[in-house]
């Protein structure tokens, strides 16, 4: 049984990283960035909710269609539960109970990598991919209602899905009792590939011999994503069709924030997710001013 | 009773289904939706999913504070409602998933598509919910071309592929209404609690009619380009069964076949293409342009006076 592992994250930590190495390792050839695929569906995603249910999703409010996910991923992990590789599911929604008070996630997967990355770095990341300026996007992660998808005068293929604040998404998947989780700091991935890949594949039960992680490592380092991205694009960047959008392999540094955030702006974020980015071991730059 | 019809079939229904044309035929009905006592669930069920369950004979379909709808052979579709829903919310359930599963049962082609006519034929749009079917039907209803089906597009091979009008009214979010300014022919929200609504389209055609091309919508996510591209055969057959109404149902039923046989008819008679395209309302007049110079080049003219 491969039942499935869910890739958790709050938006740009580097979950497309680990979904590209992970790829990368399943395959025997480098791997083609526009068929980027660790499993047949992401928990966002409505079509396979519509197919399963026979119920056209968009005709369900939010709260609704929240209440009858946990079955849609019951039933895709049942039958992923016999394929021969472990589907690793992308999930950016926060741990949280439905509407009917189940965990929404706890069925549709055995085991969970959650992949965070230092606040004051998704900021910056955020504002390229989404189009905001620094100051929006700290509003953003600093917003206990944020989320995905919230609009309801319009429809999108993906579901309403709650983020919370970024101290509040890290809390809910560190503090749920119903999956194992296994915590991946991007700046460690970065740090050592090798090494932080191995422990999370050691996670979820998958042994692979050292020079097929290196090779893995190497055809997924950010080189050459960028190189394969200004050559072949990305299905994956926002705003498809906009030649002006930004790259989404566009820099993938660790501590950027360093040159990039004012101090008003560090002091916005670390007063805000001082104690979580403490528990995840980044150090603040302004420890005095945060309570 | 109320009498439509949909998808060329005759209906009695006890409710008034709102977005709904009356009927036009004289034909007693072929199908009857009314209200009854409905099981929670089937005796001795051949398929069984967390929302639906099928015996040889009937088809249940749960929806969580709405109701529950039985489909009994291919004639009846019962169904007992919760007791906060309202006609509206029974209306759009009955119209849309339960009307497609037993539109499945009949062995028709059931499509998730939107449909124009252009010249004598209908002109599908394919896709996803949320990927702009209706907002393209109707920005292209606003231009003078007849809406012919939204959302559920019922087919039948005999032997040349033919559309049967669905004699609904097009379905659209508030956000496109807004940018199609069609706020004079909105009507009712096809739920109380979901912003969308049932829109009257500026011309409609409720008569069966031949499909003169298809087109499955995609953004252009590379490798995926801007524009119009035909499928090869064996490509547009996966496509029709990716695009069928609900693709686990039609497989549940053993309908993979006709699937591919109507393809591979669509495909040769009329043609099967991507249409990618920028999904935002600032491409919509460059699209449309762009379907315009296609019916041109594919000879179906015909453009509205």
């Amino acid at each position: 049984m491969t039942t499935p592992v869910w890739l958790a994250s709050y938006p740009k930590p580097g979950n497309t990283w680990l979904r590209v190495l992970l790829a990368n390792l399943m395959q025997a050839g480098p791997i083609d960035l526009n068929t980027l695929q660790t499993a047949d569906w992401t928990a966002g995603g409505r079509a396979p909710f519509d197919d399963l249910l026979l119920i056209a999703s968009t005709l369900l409010t939010p709260d609704e269609a929240d209440a009858l996910r946990p079955s849609v991923y019951a039933a895709l992990a049942e039958s992923a539960g016999a394929g021969p590789t472990t589907a690793f599911v992308k999930v950016h929604d926060a741990y949280l109970p439905t509407p009917m008070g189940e965990a929404m996630l706890a069925r549709g997967a055995r085991a969970a990598i959650l992949i965070v990355r230092d606040p004051r770095d998704v900021t910056a990341s955020m504002a390229h991919h989404s189009r905001v300026t620094l100051d929006q996007a700290i509003a953003i992660l600093n917003d206990p209602a944020g989320g995905i998808c919230l609009d309801d005068n319009g429809v999108s293929l993906q579901f309403r899905q709650r983020l919370l604040d970024w101290s509040g998404h890290a809390a809910s998947w560190l503090n749920q009792r119903d999956l194992p989780v296994h915590l991946v700091r991007y700046e460690d991935l970065l740090a050592d590939t090798v090494a932080v890949f191995t422990e999370a594949l050691a996670f979820v039960g998958e042994t692979v011999d050292r020079a097929r992680v290196e090779q893995a490592v190497e055809r997924s380092s950010f080189a050459a994503l960028q190189a394969r991205e200004r050559a072949a694009g990305f299905r994956e960047r926002a705003w498809p069709g906009d030649p002006s959008a930004a790259p989404f392999f566009r820099k993938g540094l660790a501590g950027e924030w360093r040159t990039t955030l004012t101090r008003d702006q560090l002091l916005c974020i670390e007063r805000a997710h001082g104690p979580m980015m403490r528990r995840l071991g980044y150090v603040l730059a302004h420890a005095d001013s945060v309570a | 009773m109320f009498s439509y019809n949909i998808s060329s079939l005759v209906v009695d229904c006890e409710i008034e289904l709102p977005g709904r044309l009356a009927a036009t035929s004289n034909r007693p009905a072929e199908i009857t939706i009314r209200s009854a006592i409905v099981p929670e669930a089937l005796d001795a069920p051949i398929a069984v999913a967390p929302t639906w369950e099928m015996t040889r004979d009937q088809f249940l379909l749960r929806v969580p504070g709405v109701a529950r709808f039985l489909v009994v052979g291919d004639d009846t579709i019962l169904f007992d409602a919760a007791a906060t829903a309202t006609p509206a919310d029974l209306a759009i359930f009955l119209a849309g998933s339960v009307f497609g599963v037993l539109l499945h049962l009949r062995g028709y082609v059931v499509l998730h598509a939107s449909a124009v006519r252009v010249g004598a034929c209908a002109i599908l749009f394919c896709g996803a919910s949320g990927a702009g079917k209706s907002t393209i039907a109707a920005a292209l209803a606003n231009r003078g071309y007849p809406v012919v089906t939204d959302d559920i597009c019922a087919v039948t091979i005999d032997p040349v592929p033919i559309v049967h009008p669905d004699g609904r009214q097009l379905k659209l979010w508030r956000e496109a209404i807004d940018a199609l300014a069609m706020s004079d022919k909105a009507r009712e929200a096809v739920r109380p609690s979901i912003r969308k609504y049932y829109v009257e389209p500026p011309a409609a055609d409720r008569t069966p009619m031949p499909i003169g091309a298809i087109y499955a919508l995609r953004e252009p996510r590379p490798p995926a380009v801007i524009g119009i591209q035909q499928l090869p055969p064996a490509v547009a057959a996966a496509k029709l069964h990716e695009n069928a109404y609900r693709p686990r149902l039609v497989d549940r039923l053993g309908q993979a076949g006709l699937y591919f046989a109507a393809a591979t008819r669509i495909a040769s008679d009329a043609g099967v293409y991507h249409l990618t395209r920028r999904r935002d309302f600032a491409s919509m007049e460059q699209v449309l342009r762009s379907l315009e110079r296609h019916w041109d080049a594919i000879g179906l003219g015909g453009r509205p006076a």
